[in-house]
């Protein structure tokens, strides 16, 4: 690794609402989150160095996309990087932001994502987006049955029970409703005996929800010019590790740090977390605050074991001892998580989780806020964890 | 095309026969690869690639395993199938480990009860014709049934 030469700061932020109308093209959301997130921040479009942008939108994918981005935000002639890798690929995004930013190449940055995911044409269009297509989908295998393929097998090697599931999916639906910005805020609460049954329709009630279009934005500048944009400077750092994409590959993979593990650990999110906490300095144990991408409970589950907040194979443990809770130590998924909040893809599964923690460090989170926050975590993968991200925020007063 | 529009449909997003092609020997045969250099073995096949473990590019064709036994089992029954796969739901699924190894995902076949695909069961490849080629060929390719 190089030297960095600066420290990031996040200055602001914003997310489109749920339910944003079904006429807003992806250039109409994507600049509803940009503009918002540049006025949240003070910073003027003209100020801005460099746009990193991840999609997931297939109307421009094969064309050519960053001037079409570009064009959008009203930015041209200015360098828009477009990012295609799925669901966490707006963690890239932010990779890239941070480090044109701790390069000292740019001064501020904005990391942008966005999907219109009915702009597809169909499911075979966006599954094939994902994983090994040539011995997967193709064969018939989708992204869904992988994940159905590794919950029950989790399940299985670490005696899971369909409890924990079922509290995981109560306490992200408990924080939904204390989230204005999630799908299901408003909504009546479920009851957790239903949430921990074991059918067909609690399993799906323990799987994400669609938040359909979205885009989100974050801003960031270094370290010596936040005091232009604010008082209360909070740094941000992110790393990020890929994973085999074809899911047999999970099983002992022969690359250090992998071949130890199967598909019951996430090994790539542990190497992602190993990298955030070297670049910041911190442990596991210092951590006051974590919001993860779960599309189904197991996958929340298995990425705080890989986080190291628990150890491999007891998360349940410390889900049905109410870890997840307020009065934790380390509350988990105060903005709802992908269960409550709603699954956003490469619009918003990283960068909600750095907004909220963001917003969280600052004290604007109303009924769900967390007390004396300073360091908080997120994660979000793409492509069925073959790309794993970790973000980390801190208090910088 | 029919009467009411007489223009060809644009297909776009959609896969050749020529990708079909490229893959034939692993999805018929098991065709893995195996690196001459530390031995290691891989499925898909990475002939012409790069060894993750050694990194040398000395890829050589390696034939699998065809017999192995199931780790894990769910059933797909989301509702929400690949395309060309949705006239057979719902379809048992397997993780199976090969006797080499390696590890597939597949499709379970001739499968009475999904009680009948434990954890532990042998499993045997057999060839079977998956779908038709979006230019309306037939796809033919591994799948796997109980060997005992």
């Amino acid at each position: 690794m190089g030297k960095i030469l600066r420290k990031v700061v996040m200055i602001g932020g914003a997310i489109t609402p749920p339910n944003v109308p079904m006429d807003w093209t992806w250039r109409q959301i994507a600049v509803e989150a940009f503009w918002n997130a540049l006025e949240e921040a003070g910073v003027e479009l003209g100020e801005v160095d460099l746009v990193a942008c991840n999609y997931n939108d297939r109307a421009i994918a094969d064309s050519s996309p960053g001037p079409q981005i570009a064009d959008a935000l009203g930015f041209i002639p200015k360098p828009v990087v477009p990012i295609a890798n799925a669901c966490a690929g707006n963690g890239i995004a932010s990779y890239v932001a941070w480090n044109a930013i701790a390069s000292g190449r740019c001064d501020v940055v904005v990391s942008l994502g966005f999907a219109r995911s009915d702009n597809y044409d169909a499911m075979e269009a966006m599954n094939s987006q994902g994983n090994y297509v040539d011995f997967d989908y193709m064969l018939g295998l989708t992204h869904i049955n992988y994940n159905t393929m590794r919950a029950a097998y989790y399940r299985r090697k670490y005696g899971v029970p369909l409890e924990a599931a079922g509290h995981w999916a109560y306490q992200c639906h408990w924080y939904a409703r204390r989230n204005p910005l999630a799908v299901l805020y408003g909504k009546p609460m479920p009851l957790l005996d239903d949430l921990c049954a074991d059918t067909p329709e609690a399993e799906r009630d323990r799987q994400a929800t669609n938040r359909g279009g979205v885009a989100s934005a974050m801003v960031f500048v270094g370290e010596e010019l936040a005091h232009k944009y604010t008082d209360k400077p909070v740094y941000f750092d992110v790393a990020y590790a890929f994973s085999p994409p074809y899911v047999g590959n999970f099983f002992h993979y022969p690359v250090e740090g992998m071949k130890e593990y199967d598909l019951a650990e996430f090994s790539g999110l542990m190497m992602a977390a190993k990298e955030a906490y070297h670049l910041t300095g911190i442990q596991p144990e210092q951590i006051d605050l974590v919001q993860v991408h779960d599309l189904s409970a197991y996958d929340g589950m298995m990425a705080l074991e890989a986080i190291g907040l628990c150890e491999v194979g007891q998360a349940k443990e410390y889900i049905l001892n109410g870890g997840m809770t307020l009065e934790s130590r380390c509350p988990v998924n105060t903005y709802g998580g992908g269960i409550a909040f709603g699954h956003g893809s490469a619009g918003s599964d990283f960068q909600i989780g750095v907004l909220e923690n963001y917003w969280q460090v600052l004290g604007k989170c109303g009924e769900r806020q967390v007390k004396d926050v300073r360091v908080a975590v997120n994660t979000a993968y793409g492509t069925h964890h073959s790309l794993d991200v970790v973000g980390v925020i801190r208090k910088g007063w | 095309m029919s009467e009411q529009f007489t223009d060809p449909f644009v297909r776009w997003d959609t896969f050749s026969s020529a990708l079909w092609y490229r893959t034939r020997a692993a999805r018929y045969r098991l065709e893995g690869s195996r690196c001459k250099s530390c031995g290691a073995i891989f499925f898909p096949p990475k002939i012409g690639l790069i060894c993750p473990a050694c990194h040398q590019r000395q890829m050589e064709p390696y034939p699998c395993a065809q017999q192995g036994e199931i780790v894990a089992v769910a059933l797909d029954d989301v509702g929400f199938p690949a395309v060309g796969y949705g006239d057979n739901l719902p379809r048992v699924q397997a993780i199976v480990r090969l006797d080499d190894g390696v590890h597939l995902m597949v499709d379970l076949l001739q499968i009475r009860d999904v009680s009948e695909a434990q954890v532990g069961k042998r499993v045997k490849m057999v060839l079977r014709k998956h779908k038709r080629e979006d230019t309306g060929a037939w796809v033919y390719g591994y799948g796997f049934v109980i060997a005992d």
